[in-house]
């Protein structure tokens, strides 16, 4: 080796090297004919003929990835190889059948959705508008905060309970803890009209309340319960029991150690449960139309009359029928999943900023 | 474990519970200078999984400011035995135990007595190095006096004598606030006995706190082992013979025989149960012809 090389060679070490990203090319070109062939094969049938997707996966792809693959074995590939890139195409199916799902349903809000956002349809409330009433008056603010204010007070309620219920099954092992389980099991099936039912009957034909965002909150709570309890339960599985020894053996009392050890340390999971609840109920309608009932002006005051919300708005208008009307719909359900979107990406900035802390 | 055997123990438990055992170290203890001062002993301790007895007839008692080895084959009840001494035991489901464990002469079993309160004076590192992973190593050393809600003053203080003791301050002096998780196992484990350290407790039990680290660690918790003896007892749990011999005053030997509850064969001076043991089963463990 000449001076030169050496002195190349090391300078190759100033700088980080991955090694592992680099690829056989034989590997990759054999490998890629494995995977890019059937699925070739697949996407030309699909687009160019009539035949029905599953049935062209069921007798073109599967038997065409075969047939290649035994190919592949003869041309002397070893089999572990053959496997890995049959596992990968299937996967990468898999995959594509996901977020086409969801591409297609962001997509068709998305574009649907969109030409009716602006301003006045995010701040103006549904006041002297009506099914034809053109785009650019009247809009879901009314919704807007209404679902806010309902998810909210669902929250506050079901959010302390769910946690609490999941430390006394885990950390207190109380004598009940396998029947809160079980109900709390037995909870999460209530279907959501039923709990809007519920609140019905127990809160409003008792007029206790009449509509509101609070009683609405009260119908969430039922169906966020069961979400936040078993969530959390599962997050506190997995702190380990060591901490817990130590902080016992540190001279704690049990509530410290489940207030300053075991919440911090399951802190990022039990955020997730908090999103999963939200996610859970934020587009319930059936219990709504039952507990908050619907009005067209804006209601700030969550204890008393009815309040609009984004999912009854949505069914308000595309059961109308007119063009319009479903366009606001589309709208409505545009914001709908943008605030879900913008609930959760706060979350995860506040998980963030406060696990450097 | 035949059920009459229980019976006859639990028999026994009772009538001597009304009665006053002087505790005097030679009763128990034999091999111990008389003068010693012994703050913490058991007296016929016997502790129970469910049904089946795991320890039986254990009368140990530990000196004011020595260190006593544990040695043993696995599994012949050593852990629990520490755990009984700090009343971490009653956390395991079916745990149950009888006989008395007097910590100054008060028997910790008491129902006066505030288990919180016991294990701040009787403090405990783990096998597995287990700092609170949220928190900073400064947060970790003072987390025991928040957590036992003790009131201190001079933080910086307490948390450079407490790393120091343990042997891990010019380490980590520089990077106080750095989380713990991102130490080494053997800087873990100083920062868990730095962590005991910081709510002084009167004794330190350790359930065999190197099985996990490379030698140069061990070393270090070893020294740190001898140097905090001078005001504090420790227990240690080994299984290591020449950790044992480096380390203790006093080494008890545990053997449970062909699934019979565990008793203390023979305890005694460190060097005269290596050396000298009365034991045929001793002089075997201790010499590796079993276990």
């Amino acid at each position: 080796m000449t001076s030169l090389k050496d002195a190349k060679f090391e300078e190759t070490f100033k700088e980080p090297q991955y090694p592992w990203r680099k690829r056989n090319p034989a590997t990759t070109f054999t490998n890629s004919i494995i995977v890019i062939l059937p699925v070739t094969i697949f996407a030309l049938g699909f687009f160019l003929t009539e035949i029905p997707g599953a049935l062209l996966f069921i007798l073109v792809f599967i038997p065409v990835q075969i047939v290649v693959a035994i190919f592949a074995t003869i041309w002397g590939i070893s089999r572990k190889q053959v496997g890995d890139a049959i596992l990968s195409v299937l996967s990468l199916v898999a995959f594509s059948f996901v977020i086409a799902l969801m591409g297609s349903v962001l997509f068709s809000v998305f574009s649907r959705g969109l030409p009716a956002i602006s301003i006045s349809f995010l701040s103006q409330n549904n006041t002297y508008i009506s099914p034809t009433t053109e785009l650019g008056y009247g809009g879901v603010g009314h919704a807007l905060i209404g679902t806010l204010m309902v998810v909210m007070i669902g929250m506050i309620i079901s959010v302390p309970l769910g946690i609490a219920s999941a430390i006394y099954i885990t950390d207190m092992k109380g004598r009940l803890a396998g029947f809160v389980r079980f109900m709390v099991q037995a909870m999460s099936g209530v279907p959501s009209i039923v709990a809007g039912l519920f609140i019905l009957a127990a809160f409003i034909l008792t007029d206790i309340s009449g509509f509101s965002a609070f009683t609405g909150g009260l119908a969430y709570s039922i169906l966020m319960l069961p979400t936040v309890a078993r969530t959390s339960e599962e997050v506190l599985k997995l702190v380990p029991k060591d901490l817990r020894d130590a902080a016992i053996a540190l001279g704690s009392s049990r509530a410290r150690v489940i207030m300053k050890i075991v919440l911090p340390t399951a802190r990022t999971g039990i955020l997730t449960a908090v999103i999963l609840g939200v996610a859970r109920v934020i587009g319930e309608t059936a219990p709504l139309l039952l507990t908050t009932s619907n009005t067209n002006g804006t209601n700030l005051n969550p204890f008393v009359d009815a309040v609009a919300t984004i999912p009854v708005y949505i069914f308000q208008f595309l059961g109308s029928g007119y063009p319009t009307a479903i366009n606001r719909s589309w709208g409505a359900a545009f914001v709908l999943l943008s605030t879900v979107a913008i609930l959760f990406a706060i979350a995860r900035i506040v998980e963030r900023s406060t696990k450097k802390g | 474990m035949n059920k009459t055997k229980v019976a006859k123990v639990e028999e026994d438990m009772i009538s001597m519970k009304n009665v006053r055992v002087p505790s005097s170290p030679q009763d128990v203890y034999p091999n111990k200078p008389g003068d010693a001062n012994v703050h913490l002993e058991t007296q016929n301790l016997h502790v129970w999984f469910g049904k089946r007895l795991i320890l039986e007839k254990v009368n140990l008692a530990f000196p004011e400011n020595s260190v006593t080895a544990l040695i043993g084959p696995s599994g012949c009840g050593k852990s629990t035995f520490i755990r009984v001494l700090n009343r971490m035991h009653e956390f395991i489901p079916g745990a149950a135990l009888a006989g008395r464990v007097l910590y100054d002469g008060q028997d910790m079993y008491d129902a006066v007595v505030d288990p919180v309160n016991i294990r701040t004076k009787v403090g405990m590192v783990f096998q597995k190095p287990n700092p609170f992973p949220t928190m900073s190593i400064r947060d970790n050393v003072l987390s025991g006096l928040k957590l036992a809600q003790m009131k201190y003053e001079n933080p910086d203080e307490i948390v450079r004598t407490c790393l120091e003791r343990a042997s891990l301050w010019n380490e980590v002096k520089d990077r106080l606030d750095a989380s713990a998780s991102s130490l080494s196992g053997g800087q873990q484990q100083r920062l868990c006995i730095a962590r005991s350290l910081a709510v002084s407790p009167k004794v330190l039990l350790m359930d065999e706190p190197c099985s996990a680290l490379d030698p140069g660690s061990t070393r270090r918790i070893e020294d740190t082992i001898r140097e905090i003896s001078s005001d504090m007892t420790v227990v240690i749990v080994t299984h290591n013979m020449a950790q044992a011999q480096r380390v203790s005053d006093y080494t008890a030997f545990f053997l449970s025989e062909d699934g019979a509850p565990a008793q203390v064969i023979e305890n005694a001076k460190t060097e005269e149960i290596f050396k000298k043991p009365k034991d045929s089963r001793t002089n075997d463990y201790v010499n590796g012809l079993f276990g």
